[in-house]
């Protein structure tokens, strides 16, 4: 199809997103008129909670969203909620989440410079029971979180207590000591740097370097429907990953954001995490070995759902038998290669998975 | 029955409907942090949650984590037509059971939910309605003002010209008022 002739197409398309900053490529895509340019009209809208989103796509309130790399695989088994066909359209990040501690649980650790070392954690934390908070049981910060923990010799069904927050209330859990850690998407672990309540001592790019993040789904039933409208919002998402792989425009994507996705937070909250840095404390900022990406984490990759199923599997989380290929049919990435071949988008290799001791 | 919202009117609303068709409401929750604790101890059958409600993510990890925990029913379309489904994710309301208790029996709760759920968007809709209506009027009566100050009209003529203005440029009388009035007038949020 020839995408550079938009006028030949208008469709109208509801996504949805967890505010989040790797929610910048479809927010961006809105803002500066990439879904428009490509004969898009798109309604796109925040909410509150994944579980939301997700039941909003599956009974057709939303065509397409932002969800956590597993979640596709959750719902094409219904592990819970209703069971349904996604499509993968395209990877909407890598890396970009931090664990955080309290401040004084910080201290305890000696504020070594990032990243803390598991073992060193643990020698501070086992036998005090310390209560963890991640976004989503079925998220990479829960299995990221739990590989740490284990490699540090903990386990995290019995030497913590792990919780589930929506990433908007960390800082605030974190400041009234209802929890002494978590693991969230930025904004929130800057945010809570920020707010003086704790520090980030490990990002997920220390466990698992480059791994992916978010994916862009739609209702396999809408992709089937309107595969034109489909096409043309994953050509728009990699325009957006484009625009916002250049680290000049990162000032402009940052007041976006705070437009679109963050009315409560305050610019410096969002920057950092944009341009792979986080704030430390003191005032000052620290660089991430593995910063959140947007364009080398575009290619959707079976290989890395089938890692994240693996992961499922050993975190209690799948019944004994599942169909594998049932599971994994999301990451069918028709949509995503005749986006790409129509833009000249490369395909970036895959993140190599972790080595055996993360498996 | 467990109520999950943090909404408060909203909830009251819903759980005095809950109450007046027979069923026992336990708690009321809109705090996100004891939230599974509460659960654990209010020994409920069945939580009733708003669709968007922030706490619905912890509430499913106790779902998939331990199979004797609140397991979500409606949305979760073992009960309940697709009609049934369609008329809670339009109400927002989203339900939880916990295991073993027939989805027959959670049908009468969600149908109550839903209708409570609704009326009460409804009534907000009507109030905002009524709130954005009394601030335009506000902003064309201020637009008027400023056209008899500045270039000495009666009331009549004032209202004229706007109106004049606003179909030679296709808007609203209140758009036109609005283009007229000087950038830093108070105008939607003084209500």
């Amino acid at each position: 199809m020839d995408l550079s002739s938009p006028a030949l197409l208008t469709a109208s398309l509801s996504i949805g997103y967890v505010p989040l900053t790797d929610a910048a490529v479809l927010v961006v895509a809105e803002d500066l008129g990439f879904f428009a340019r490509h004969g898009l009209r798109v309604a796109l809208s925040p909410a509150a909670s994944w579980a939301g989103l997700r039941d909003r796509v599956a009974y057709g309130a939303l065509d397409a969203a932002h969800m956590l790399y597993p979640m596709p695989i959750a719902a094409a088994l219904g592990l819970v909620g209703p069971a349904m066909p996604l499509t993968v359209a395209a990877g909407l990040g890598r890396n970009g989440n931090t664990i955080v501690l309290s401040t004084a649980l910080a201290q305890e650790m000696g504020d070594a410079p990032m990243p803390l070392a598991a073992l060193r954690f643990a020698e501070v934390a086992r036998g005090r029971n310390l209560r963890l908070a991640v976004v989503h049981p079925v998220s990479s910060h829960n299995y990221l979180l739990r590989h740490w923990l284990e490699s540090g010799v903990l386990d995290p069904d019995r030497d913590v207590t792990m919780s589930v927050l929506p990433p908007p209330a960390m800082p605030a859990a974190l400041a009234s000591g209802a929890i002494d850690g978590f693991c969230v998407g930025e904004p929130w672990g800057s945010a809570a740097v920020l707010a003086g309540a704790g520090r980030a001592v490990v990002a997920s790019g220390d466990i698992w370097p480059d791994h992916p993040e978010k994916v862009f789904v739609f209702r396999a039933s809408a992709a089937a429907a309107e595969p034109q409208a489909a096409i043309a919002a994953t050509a728009a998402i990699i325009a957006a990953a484009r625009w916002l792989d250049e680290p000049a425009n990162h000032p402009q994507a940052a007041a976006i954001l705070a437009r679109h996705a963050f009315p409560s937070l305050d610019l410096a909250a969002i920057t950092p995490g944009l341009g792979g840095w986080v704030p430390e404390p003191d005032g000052g900022t620290r660089r991430l070995s593995h910063p959140l990406s947007f364009r080398e984490a575009l290619p959707p990759h079976m290989a890395h759902a089938a890692f994240w199923l693996s992961c499922m599997r050993r975190g209690g989380h799948l019944p004994a038998q599942i169909d594998q290929a049932q599971a994994l049919a999301p990451w069918n990435n028709d949509l995503f290669l005749r986006a790409a071949s129509a833009l000249g988008e490369p395909l970036h290799a895959p993140t190599p998975l972790p080595t055996e001791s993360a498996a | 029955m467990l109520l999950v919202d943090g909404d408060p009117d909203r909830a009251a609303a819903v759980r005095e409907g809950l109450e007046a068709s027979g069923c026992e409401v336990v708690g009321l929750l809109a705090d996100l942090f004891d939230l599974v604790a509460r659960v654990r101890a209010c020994g409920a059958d069945v939580l009733v949650c708003a669709l968007d409600d922030p706490s619905r993510d912890a509430i499913e990890a106790m779902a998939l984590l331990n199979r004797n925990e609140p397991r979500p029913v409606v949305l979760f379309a073992q009960s309940g037509g697709e009609a049934q489904i369609e008329a809670a994710l339009e109400a927002g309301v989203a339900a939880y059971v916990i295991e073993g208790l027939a989805p027959a029996r959670v049908r009468p709760v969600m149908e109550v939910a839903i209708r409570r759920f609704r009326a009460h968007e409804a009534l907000k809709r009507e109030l905002s309605e009524t709130r954005a209506t009394l601030a335009e009027r506000k902003i064309i009566e201020r637009a008027k003002g400023h056209l008899m100050r500045g270039r000495r009209l009666t009331e009549a003529e004032a209202h004229a010209t706007l109106r004049r203005m606003a179909m030679d440029r296709g808007q609203r009388l209140v758009e036109a008022a609005r283009g007229l009035l000087p950038n830093d007038a108070p105008t939607q949020r003084e209500i």
